[in-house]
């Protein structure tokens, strides 16, 4: 019974933390940084359901989100890459800027804050499961088994090196930040035309700083990162079955978090991100 | 004098950018910037009322914005002013629900019990990177959610103290900071916080400790060789931040809400990121910063009210304004103004 009902929930809960943790892995193997992912899945859900909005074409409502989150992410990458701005600095201001767009833009185009109406969405969500599952193995063959991923890799840990090899580390961060950024911004959208059909401010709650905490849980990797998802989610689909069953929500939700804590600290193996994570790359 | 204008010049440079871009953002929803600027100004400086109200959050942002500051003096980013805000606030409420003191002896103490739970949250960041090297940012965004959702649970299930809400009891009158001004809901936290920004630029101007915050903040390894301590002085500058952030959440306890609730801060905690930057993390620079934010974050309700603006416009300003600090470009101030050599890497 229980088994069922969770079985039931967790790929729900999982998938927009896969989409936006790959992202993550994308951008910090390159050497960028992104805190801002829980700014790019709210500016993806949103793309999202306005597109959805004036088209009625899903299809087009996840191609805009993808774009959306390509263009969010490019902000950090010239202000990270070309102005050489700290990266965590930057990403803050991108996590700000996009919900403040977003509940603006919600308030401006239908007249009304908080929420948008009811678009029209995917028929059946589970194919954005079956994405993200695919993503996970196509991007792992990318990181270890290609040419073009290795690089990518190099440029992450050693962007001088990787330069002298003759390797473009600028094009790779640019590329690599922006894919990123839509791959978190599809997370998003599976929020809102995905699971829910609307748009409301807040609907990301928390979940691209979950998506982070997964990136650093699971090493940094497509296959850690995704298995940290799952096993995050699938405390809070526990908790969404246990509910009145007495235990306690908040204690169940917050276990990522302080998982998180004690990973990072060391005492689960070595969390170790790639050596050139976060710092900008000066020729 | 160039020094003063080079001071200033980043900041202005990257407010009239943050200003010309969410124009444009409000010229093409068809809404009239101009309009907006003065409705702004006149729910924030424009009535006895509008000022407190205006003053009342800059005395939350100071608090918070120097918490910041002080850990980006440091070299280290404090992305969890918020939580440690929320864990200073539920511990000044349990103190001033627990204690029925004479006030001169029950403020202060409830006072301190805000900066001590402030000071532990920041604290263990900065064990954790003293000691294990883990980042500030991961941590203190984790322990973030760690204060969120613990404080929810203790106020909805084993420290709650009232039946119709998830809150704890009221704290003692006695504890209650009385406002400075009839009728307003200003209360001596303010000039407490002001305070607090002339002793932190004193102290780190002066005192052999604050020679040594700076100096690991500036340069870690070269402030290592010359015998500083610097893991101590991050776990020190980590638990200051955190104090601070704390002292936000005693304050707000203290003078407005009397109680714990979810509804203690409005995000005072990620404002408060954009208040130290835009205040170049001077602690007298984040007066008036946080004065700045204080007087948006008020007025941007009228502003929605009675220029039509949604007052999600304030969020889109600060977004941008962090950006335009952030970029060493503009942050330096005009080219011609700059210094020869750009010194260090945080702001």
């Amino acid at each position: 019974m229980l088994v069922t009902a969770i079985a039931k929930v967790l790929p729900k809960k999982a998938t927009p933390l896969i989409f936006a943790s790959l992202g993550g892995v994308l951008s910090e193997n390159a050497g960028v940084v992104n805190i801002a992912l829980e700014g790019i899945m709210a500016g993806g859900a949103f793309a999202a359901v306005v597109t959805s909005y004036y088209t009625h074409s899903v299809a087009l409502s996840l191609a805009v989100a993808l774009l959306t989150g390509a263009a969010l992410a490019l902000v950090l990458a010239y202000f990270a890459i070309a102005q050489r701005a700290n990266q965590i600095i930057v990403g803050m201001a991108i996590n700000i800027f996009a919900l403040g767009a977003a509940a603006y833009l919600v308030s401006a185009i239908f007249g009304q804050p908080g929420a948008s109406p009811q678009v029209a969405g995917l028929r059946d969500e589970s194919l954005l499961t079956w994405v993200a599952a695919a993503i996970v193995v196509a991007l792992h063959i990318f990181l270890y088994r290609t040419r073009v991923g290795t690089h990518l890799r190099a440029v992450g840990e050693e962007p001088r090196a990787a330069a002298t090899a003759g390797i473009n580390v600028v094009a790779y961060r640019y590329a690599a930040t922006m894919a990123g950024g839509a791959l978190a911004a599809l997370g998003g959208a599976y929020l809102s035309v995905g699971e829910t059909d609307i748009y409301s401010d807040g609907m990301v709650a928390g979940r691209g700083f979950i998506a982070l905490a997964a990136v650093i849980f699971g090493k940094w990797t497509p296959f850690g990162a995704a298995g940290a998802c799952v096993f995050f989610a699938f405390f809070s689909s526990l908790q969404i079955v246990l509910q009145g069953a007495n235990v306690p929500a908040q204690l169940l939700e917050m276990l990522p978090y302080l998982l998180t804590i004690v990973a990072i600290a060391g005492f689960i193996g070595r969390a170790r991100p790639p050596a050139s994570d976060g710092i900008a790359y000066e020729p | 004098m160039s020094d003063a204008l080079r001071k200033v010049g980043g900041p202005v440079i990257a407010l009239a950018a943050a200003l010309a871009l969410s124009s444009l953002i409000m010229l093409s929803f068809h809404a009239s910037p101009m309009r907006a600027l003065e409705a702004l100004f006149q729910g924030a400086l424009g009535s006895e009322q509008g000022v407190a109200e205006t003053l009342v959050q800059t005395s939350a942002l100071l608090f918070a914005g120097l918490g910041v500051a002080i850990a980006f003096r440091a070299g280290l980013f404090n992305i969890g002013a918020e939580g440690q805000l929320t864990v200073g606030g539920l511990c000044t409420a349990l103190v001033g629900a627990s204690l029925h003191l004479p006030a001169p002896i029950e403020i202060p103490l409830c006072l301190l019990a805000g900066a001590a739970g402030g000071a532990i949250w920041g604290g263990i960041a900065g064990f954790l990177r003293a000691r294990f090297g883990a980042s500030e940012v991961i941590t203190t965004i984790m322990l973030n959610y760690v204060a969120f959702l613990g404080a929810g649970y203790l106020v909805s299930g084993p420290l709650r103290g009232d039946a119709n809400a998830p809150e704890t009891a009221p704290i003692a009158a006695t504890a209650v900071l009385p406002p400075l001004l009839a009728d307003t809901r200003l209360t001596a936290a303010l000039p407490l916080a002001i305070a607090l920004a002339f002793a932190l630029a004193w102290w780190l101007r002066r005192s052999v400790a604050g020679y040594e915050l700076r100096a690991v903040g500036s340069a870690e390894r070269a402030a290592r060789y010359a015998g500083v301590d610097a893991g101590r002085v991050i776990m020190q500058a980590m638990a200051m931040s955190g104090a601070l952030a704390g002292l936000a959440g005693a304050t707000e306890v203290l003078g407005l809400l009397h109680r714990f609730n979810a509804g203690l801060s409005p995000g005072y905690g990620f404002t408060s990121i954009a208040v130290a930057l835009l205040g170049g993390s001077d602690p007298i620079g984040v007066i008036f910063s946080a004065f700045f934010f204080g007087a948006l974050q008020n007025g941007a309700l009228a502003m929605q009210a009675l220029a039509g603006v949604p007052k999600d416009l304030v969020s889109i300003v600060e977004g941008l304004i962090i950006l335009f600090m952030a970029a060493r470009r503009f942050s330096k101030g005009p080219l011609f103004l700059r210094r020869p050599a750009a010194t260090a890497d945080v702001p």
